[in-house]
């Protein structure tokens, strides 16, 4: 082994030999094109200057050559690393397995964390429901006024006679912003030990209880519950499935078996995942559904059929689907 | 790999939350103009809540999924996400660190993701850390630029360190560190932080030292840090009485 300081000739001789293949690499990288859409040749080339490029960061490393070589080398191989060990793209049969077995195993493997979310979601939309129904004006507690009175309004007008555009474009993609901006955050506040999810389930609860109850106490229920059911089957739940989520990311943070906080939350963390990914997808039927179906001026009696189709569906779904096959969730 | 700190992926995030406010004014625009026109209210609905849902949740997962853990921002910044070990992001950790952005942003101006940033060695967000995640800087090409002392030692100056000088790893990259900054300090702050170190090597050289800045760099030079001849004479006296540290210029221009 050399000293460190008797490099300085072997350092020059190291660029100089190394710099070539160096500059070829960089060459190929900053075409900035997907690597297997490269010929076959530059691939195996990118390949092979990677390795050699991770050879040359340790002996430069080791020799003790210049921060300006090393840092150099270092992002060069990293890179290279990162185009080359892309994550395989998304393949359909990898989503399909998801909707298909892993998220349903999951809700049913996390039915404790559902059963307390749906209680800590339902329960206080009952309340604010039948509380606001005995007396609307307890609605103004927790939804402003203007609101209440805008949507008693709207929904009163129905939809068959074609609703004014601009105001219930904006009202309604308000609201759906809102829902899914909701779910999201019921879940990712979770983290916080499970109490945001907690916070957030109840609020929710309460508040779309108490609009529903004011609504109909102000006549018209039939139409918001006409228009909130269809939707509701993938929405209402997937908030549900969020908080879940998130409560058992919390759980973990609390529950660690012997691991890290960050270990357990780790461990948790795939199935996690799978749930939130779960209703993200969920949410985004929701969507769709809430803004082409539900407003839209189709006999009541259609969709109540509708509704009352999905929610069968999305309950078969959680119960029945990825049963009986072989494999891991 | 270098570790992306708060403020270069605050510029980033800058950057695609003007993207995303650009796009929905502008299919706003074309929607409303859809609406007026078309008279059918239920698909500029349809279209105005599709394009929230996704500038909203969807942006950061749909590029950071499909340009391997970048974003139009992070990528005009030079940074990319990956796996805490380098790996590549799967959908998952893609999906799982950017829902966790709601409880980053909290309470406001996501003042919790910065909080949590600065108490963590690699200022992972709390999306990074349930993800596994983190942030690295891909730029840094201008490193290795030319290494310049001016005005170039004059042999006197080497001189002044024995031929013999030895110095560890971790010191001459220190030396090289503070001999990159001189001239982009204040003079007598640079001389300042010369005098830190100078008198300490020069006490176990057995030597002694005028200008602690010019003692560092003959100590840089002797103990064979990266030395070559300039490319081209230089201007200003003959070359056997000056030397110019200098990089080689072998990064790719």
């Amino acid at each position: 082994m050399k000293a460190p300081g008797s490099q300085r000739v072997s350092q020059d001789a190291f660029v100089a030999a190394r710099r070539a293949h160096w500059q070829q690499l960089d060459q190929l990288l900053l075409q900035n094109k997907a690597l297997h859409r490269l010929h076959p040749d530059l691939i195996a080339t990118v390949g092979r200057l990677y390795r050699m490029v991770c050879a040359d960061v340790m002996r430069a490393r080791g020799a003790g050559y210049g921060q300006d070589i090393v840092a150099h080398l270092d992002l060069l191989a990293a890179r290279a690393h990162n185009r080359l060990y892309r994550a395989t793209p998304y393949r359909i049969s990898r989503l399909w397995a998801l909707v298909a077995r892993e998220f349903p195993r999951t809700l049913r493997e996390s039915w404790r964390f559902l059963a307390a979310a749906s209680a800590l979601f339902v329960l206080p939309l009952l309340v604010g429901v039948v509380a606001c129904l005995t007396d609307p004006d307890l609605a103004t507690a927790v939804v402003p006024r203007g609101q209440l009175e805008m949507l008693a309004e709207a929904y009163a007008e129905g939809f068959g006679g074609g609703r004014s555009e601009s105001v219930d474009a904006s009202m309604t993609g308000f609201y759906v912003y809102n829902n899914v901006g909701i779910s999201f955050r019921v879940f990712a506040t979770g983290i916080f030990f499970g109490l945001g999810s907690v916070f957030f389930l109840v609020s929710n609860g309460i508040s779309i209880g108490a609009t529903l109850g004011y609504v109909i106490s102000a006549g018209a229920g039939r139409s918001i519950v006409t228009f909130i059911m269809g939707h509701g089957a993938f929405e209402l739940t997937a908030i549900v499935i969020s908080g879940a989520a998130g409560l058992r990311m919390g759980y973990a943070l609390v529950r660690t078996e012997g691991l890290t906080r960050l270990g357990s939350l780790r461990r948790q963390g795939p199935a996690v995942a799978r749930l939130a990914v779960g209703a993200a997808i969920m949410l985004g039927i929701a969507a769709f559904i809430e803004g082409f179906w539900s407003p839209s001026g189709v006999a009541d009696e259609i969709k109540w059929a509708t509704a009352a189709g999905l929610w069968l569906l999305v309950m078969a779904y959680f119960v029945f689907a990825g049963r009986g096959e072989e494999g891991a969730p | 790999m270098n570790v992306a700190g708060p403020s270069r992926r605050g510029v980033a995030y800058g950057i695609d939350l003007l993207i995303r406010v650009l796009i929905f004014v502008a299919l706003w625009f074309v929607a409303a103009l859809a609406g007026v026109d078309i008279d059918f209210e239920a698909v500029s609905t349809g279209v105005q809540l599709v394009v929230l849902f996704t500038l909203e949740w969807g942006y950061y997962i749909l590029f950071e999924s499909l340009w391997n853990g970048q974003t139009p921002g992070k990528r005009a910044m030079s940074l990319r996400t990956v796996k805490e070990g380098g790996y590549p992001l799967t959908l998952f950790d893609v999906v799982l660190r950017n829902l966790l952005r709601g409880a980053d942003w909290l309470p406001a101006f996501n003042v919790v993701g910065l909080v949590v940033m600065a108490f963590d060695s690699r200022f992972r967000r709390l999306g990074d850390l349930v993800a596994g995640t983190m942030v690295v800087s891909e730029s840094g090409r201008s490193i290795g630029a030319a290494l310049t002392i001016a005005p170039p030692l004059s042999a006197a100056e080497l001189e002044v360190v024995p031929a013999s000088a030895r110095l560890s790893g971790a010191e001459m990259d220190a030396l090289e560190s503070f001999l990159r900054r001189v001239g982009t300090l204040n003079p007598v702050r640079e001389h300042e932080l010369a005098q830190m170190v100078a008198p300490m090597f020069a006490e176990r050289l057995g030597v002694r030292h005028a200008d602690p800045v010019r003692f560092l760099a003959a100590l840089f030079v002797r103990a064979g840090g990266h030395v070559v001849a300039p490319p081209t004479p230089p201007r200003r006296g003959s070359r056997t009485q000056q030397a110019t540290i200098a990089t080689h210029d072998w990064r790719p221009s």
